[in-house]
């Protein structure tokens, strides 16, 4: 059951990204990347990872394909601007076969070596509990404190720098 | 379903995101694309915690810091298009040639 389940989710997920970065209109292809995300969340509980789910939902889909839509409909009339400049069928084939030669040899690889990280029995981890998460996340010895906190002021950082990427200039503003 | 399974996956999120970045022409579609690879690498996180198990936790917490990078990258992304968009009123990236060694 479980493994049919995962056939169904990783054959949307694949459609779904595949339509994300092919579809002519870039307004369809964030839409369709909700999608994909909204079946990698399915994916995470299939993995008993609970938090990251909740967090792929909340921040993903709430956060970072809100802005994208944002930045589509602020700048392509309705994300159709990209088909005066598409790329033409036999060029698309061309470039297609680089990704396709890099996914071909590297599951050879992984099929041909014999890795014991791949081979050994595996046993299932428990499940992860949000308690478990903020513990390890601030705590002092063997936690992620100091990248919890670098990430904070990265955060800021962006924030402030994103603000003043995107002011208008004074003189521009005035023709504007 | 089994680690096997879910490193296919990843590597295939990989490919989609590669052959996204090479056939479109907009800096929005790109960002797209790069969405999808960073997605496959967050699969790929997930699969190793839950079947290796050596350390769950640390696991769980990789993806959230991908995610916080991310959107700080999306924050700085709009920006950079907004003020590109008001300088040139387009996003060809054939044709924003400013950085061009």
């Amino acid at each position: 059951m479980s493994d049919f389940l995962f056939y169904v989710l990783a054959t949307m997920l694949v459609l779904l990204s595949l339509m994300a970065v092919s579809l002519p209109n870039l307004l369809h292809g964030a839409v369709s990347l909700i999608g994909s995300f909204l079946v990698t969340a399915a994916l995470y509980i299939m993995l008993q990872l609970e938090f990251v789910a909740l967090a792929q939902v909340m921040l993903y889909i709430g956060g970072i394909i809100i802005f994208m839509l944002i930045i589509i409909l602020l700048t392509t009339g309705l994300g159709e601007d990209d088909s005066l400049n598409r790329i033409s069928l036999g060029q698309r084939f061309k470039r297609a076969l680089i990704p396709m030669g890099l996914l071909v040899s590297l599951l050879l690889f992984i099929g041909k070596t014999p890795s014991p990280l791949l081979q050994s029995a595996t046993h299932r981890a428990a499940p992860v509990t949000l308690d478990d998460i903020g513990f390890r996340l601030l705590s002092i010895d063997n936690g992620f404190i100091i990248a919890f906190e670098v990430i904070s002021i990265l955060l800021l950082v962006a924030l402030v720098g994103a603000v003043v990427i995107a002011r208008k200039d004074k003189d521009e503003g005035e023709e504007a | 379903m089994s680690l096997s399974h879910f490193i296919t996956l990843s590597l295939i999120l990989c490919a989609i995101g590669v052959y996204g970045i090479l056939t479109r022409r907009n800096l929005i579609g790109i960002l797209l694309s790069v969405e999808v690879i960073l997605n496959g690498a967050n699969i790929n996180f997930a699969a190793f915690a839950h079947f290796k198990a050596a350390d769950p936790t640390a696991g769980a917490i990789f993806p959230i810091f991908v995610m916080a990078v991310s959107a700080c990258e999306m924050a700085v992304a709009l920006a950079i298009i907004i003020s590109m968009y008001r300088q040139k009123k387009r996003l060809d990236v054939y044709r924003l040639e400013e950085l061009n060694g």
